[in-house]
């Protein structure tokens, strides 16, 4: 694998999300109405508990909690269940089919691009924005270097829970009922809109049998962590690392079935 | 007779975007932009007659559609004025539009889910189409082409020949005094073209309505056009009869000859003997071009068999097609 | 111009709509996926406020029920803007690629043809969510049924819709102006997870922010006031019918301006 072509790739993807710099302005706009709509929230929700920490967290950990979970969507999002359909329902998937880059791989480096723009842009300002207003919260030691990898982690799983919802494109017109589904159950079960800790236990037993909590609770929780447990951390990350390759095979199984599906019938 | 459009010195500009290259260039881009203004048209004036057909030519980024658009009233002009139909069209867009039709050769215009007999019954009740008014015009349709099987199909299970014949349909449904038809035979086979081509000179000459037809093909304008106008880079090059046209670069007509042997060096001959004529030579014919003002053409051909034994020849007019390439690189004088 | 009355437009668009259905019908597993997707979503949103009032008895003094009651006013409300006026979505397409052009050359009003173009039927798969959350509300808070509280209900959830309407209207025109507006419709579309709750929680800053600047509180809040909580209401609830009408018109008036200044993009 040459890293060059994509790294092409990538560069193209930076160019073209600095052509809109309005659509940069409010996004960041939205990010921050969301915040304060968070906050606020949060807030008079532990007003009326009365109580300094519900489930183990406080308020302040659900602030940082939640504004770093919103700020790992908005660059984990790619959209690939949308462009995956649109390119099989249009046609274009032969062409990209043809490309000297398996598809799987030439579609997560194109986002590549939109990844480092919105990291710089949305996740790290975020970030110290954050740490700063809670000053001291958010502990700064191993634990950054945990979350990082944890986050590439995410991301992998991300990508190929998104690959294998966009393939089933291949079988059904409908990609908005698809992709609808798809986010909804990954917000919610992945602890991005409520943080686990909150779950009803059963539901969280449940919750963490399944891949989701390893992209957002996982990375989050290791990042809250002032002095984590080594036991934890390696459990955290095995975990993430056991879905991400469980996940990777399954994507890539399931494109390479429904493909050749498709190369027989012939479209 | 009073015209139906009447363009006085009409001028469109355009304010665009310059936008710098590269990472660097998009960085740049984020924090200042520069603007430039483009003249798309630049003072036109023409005046077209009720029941003409108009063949308005140019190359990509004429300026053509932006024309068009003025037209219909979905663009107002910087400067100038429009009539169409005795109205100003962007002032009175919608009751302008009842009095046109128009087709885009790419892009249907009916409802893509549809029957076509659906997407009529919806126009009807847009147009407000008398119901008689509506029953002879789907009767004249059925008189010039077998219609039926276009109506019960859904637009978007149409070939694209089928589709372009519907839309075509559609947009002279309410008999409307103009039809603007940007290339309608885009992108369709000799048959299906022929077809197309047959179906407008019908509905213009029963109907009497004025056809402007933007187009790259050169066998619609000789299939349709009387009249052509071109324009270039938003200015107005040519505006007359499409037979005055090929009149303009001089009366050249070439004379194809085959013969037996070495064709170059036999050329090379024939240059000689004809000093007055460009002579060329691919691997079967020899072409002779014959400027009419200065030889006859059956003087030529008997110089020609004098010295030569030919076997075969032909007589080509200079096509509208090489007429217009010439003047798109070369201009009027 | 000439205008054309009202029963003329109501018939096009029962033709329109009728022809839309019936056509709809064949693609019946689309249809199926997204009432589902549709589904999904909402049902996520009760899931939240269940797991929310399992760890805290309430927001900012509202309880349960209340919450619960704002969330189906807001799916209810939503309904038009889902069902109507979907077409929104596809405005920055058509106006990028160009096709926008052929709905200028009709003789009837441009916001209707194009508005009147789609209709989204999944949308009633969520008012029969919101009607159902709405009732079961109602009847553990123990609202009486009375004929003007019902006709309270229609008035206000009218007076909602109309907002949302406009504000969605509002920012597909931007497209008009900016590329890559879909962060704009984005955006607005955001403010309807917002409405859900009750605009006290905020600081009066934000609360002033939230209603006049973006009228996310007339979404639910201001209206549903009338039914929840008839001994206090505002002026501001009485009035909110009449702020619907305004904003509705003024969005419409936006949306026509930035149509006619589109120049068209390429041919």
């Amino acid at each position: 694998m040459k890293l060059k072509r994509y790294l092409t790739l990538t560069r193209a993807g930076i160019i073209e999300s600095l052509q809109f710099r309005l659509s940069a302005f409010i996004m960041v706009l939205g990010n921050l109405l969301y915040l304060i709509v968070v906050y606020f929230l949060w807030r008079s929700i532990y007003d009326s508990a009365g109580t300094d920490a519900v489930g183990g967290m406080t308020f302040t950990d659900t602030l940082i909690y939640l504004v770093l979970a919103t700020a790992l969507f908005g660059f984990m999002e790619m959209y690939a269940v949308w462009e995956i359909g649109r390119s099989i329902q249009s046609g274009q998937i032969v062409l990209d089919l043809l490309k000297p880059i398996p598809y799987r791989r030439y579609l997560f480096w194109s986002y590549s691009g939109s990844f480092v723009t919105q990291f710089c842009f949305t996740f790290l300002p975020t970030f110290l924005v954050v740490a700063l207003v809670t000053h001291g919260a958010i502990h700064f030691g191993l634990n950054l270097l945990f979350f990082v990898v944890s986050v590439v982690l995410a991301v992998s799983i991300n990508y190929s829970i998104d690959f294998l919802v966009g393939t089933i494109c291949l079988y059904t017109e409908s990609i908005w009922g698809i992709n609808i589904m798809k986010q909804v159950i990954v917000l919610l079960l992945s602890g991005a809109t409520i943080p686990l800790a909150f779950f009803p236990a059963a539901l969280r037993q449940v919750v963490n049998c399944l891949p989701f909590a390893s992209i957002y609770n996982a990375p989050l929780t290791l990042l809250l962590e002032p002095r984590p447990e080594p036991r934890m951390v390696l459990e955290t990350l095995g975990m993430q690392l056991l879905w991400a390759v469980v996940m990777n095979i399954l994507s890539k199984g399931f494109w390479r079935i429904s493909l050749r599906q498709i190369t027989v019938n012939g479209g | 007779m009073t015209p139906i459009i009447e363009i006085k010195h009409i001028t469109k500009e355009f304010r665009v975007l310059n936008r710098r290259e590269g990472l660097r260039g998009s960085l740049q881009d984020l924090f200042s932009r520069n603007y430039k203004i483009v003249r798309a048209v630049d003072d036109i004036s023409m005046e077209i007659g009720q029941g003409e057909i108009v063949g308005y030519l140019g190359p990509n980024g004429a300026g053509k559609s932006t024309t068009i658009k003025m037209m219909t009233g979905v663009l107002e002009p910087t400067s100038g004025e429009i009539l169409v139909a005795g109205s100003v069209p962007y002032r009175s867009r919608t009751k302008n539009a009842g009095q046109i039709g128009v087709v885009f050769g790419q892009r249907s215009q009916l409802w893509w889910a549809l029957p076509l007999i659906e997407s009529f019954r919806l126009l009807k009740d847009i147009y407000c189409i008398p119901d008689a008014a509506y029953q002879e015009m789907l009767d004249f349709y059925r008189s010039l082409m077998d219609i039926e099987p276009l109506l019960h199909k859904p637009v978007r299970q149409m070939s694209l020949g089928q589709r372009t014949l519907s839309d075509i349909l559609a947009a002279f449904l309410h008999d409307p005094k103009i039809v603007f038809l940007d290339e309608p035979t885009i992108g369709l086979d000799v048959a299906m073209k022929a077809r197309i081509r047959t179906l407008i000179h019908a509905l213009n000459r029963e109907k009497h309505t004025t056809v402007i037809l933007t187009t790259h093909d050169m066998g619609d304008v000789d299939a349709l056009c009387r009249r052509i106008v071109i324009i270039d880079k938003g200015r107005m090059l040519y505006d007359n009869d499409i037979t005055h046209l090929r009149g303009f670069f001089g009366a050249y007509r070439t004379l194809k000859v085959r013969m037996d042997g070495d064709l170059a060096a036999q050329a090379a001959v024939i240059r000689k003997e004809l000093p007055d004529c460009s002579v060329t030579a691919d691997e079967e014919w020899i072409s002779v071009l014959v400027n009419e003002e200065q030889a006859r053409v059956l003087d030529v051909l008997a110089l020609l068999q004098k010295t030569h034994d030919i076997r075969d020849m032909q007589l080509q007019e200079i096509s509208t097609e090489e007429v217009i390439k010439k003047i798109y690189e070369e201009g009027v004088q | 111009m000439e205008h054309r009355s009202l029963r003329f437009y109501l018939r096009i668009y029962g033709r329109i709509l009728a022809q839309d259905l019936k056509s709809k019908m064949s693609y019946r597993a689309d249809f199926i996926i997204s009432t589902i997707g549709m589904l999904f979503t909402n049902i996520a949103g009760f899931i939240s406020f269940w797991i929310l009032f399992g760890s805290f008895p309430s927001i900012g003094g509202w309880r349960y029920e209340e919450i619960l009651f704002l969330y189906g006013f807001s799916l209810v409300s939503l309904t038009p803007v889902q069902c109507l006026f979907d077409n929104n979505w596809n405005l920055r397409s058509s106006v990028y690629s160009g096709d926008f052009i052929k709905y200028c050359f009709r003789p009837i009003n441009l916001f209707f043809y194009y508005q009147s173009e789609v209709f989204d039927i999944k949308g009633l798969g969520q008012l029969a969510f919101g009607i159902g959350t709405l009732c079961y509300a109602w009847g553990k808070l123990g609202i009486a049924v009375t004929v003007l509280s019902v006709l309270r209900t229609i008035i206000f959830l009218c007076t909602a819709s109309l907002i949302m309407v406009a504000l969605q209207n509002a920012a597909a025109a931007t497209c008009f102006w900016i590329q890559n507006s879909f962060y704009v419709l984005d955006f607005v579309t955001r403010f309807k997870d917002y409405a859900r709750y009750p605009v006290t929680i905020f600081s009066p800053v934000f609360r002033f922010l939230f209603t006049f600047v973006m009228p996310i509180a007339f979404i639910a809040y201001y209206p549903s006031l009338v039914i929840l909580r008839p001994d206090e209401v505002p002026l501001l609830s009485w009035l909110s019918p009449l702020f619907g009408i305004v904003f509705f018109y003024l969005s419409y008036r936006f949306w026509m301006f930035g149509a006619m200044r589109y120049s068209g993009t390429g041919s």
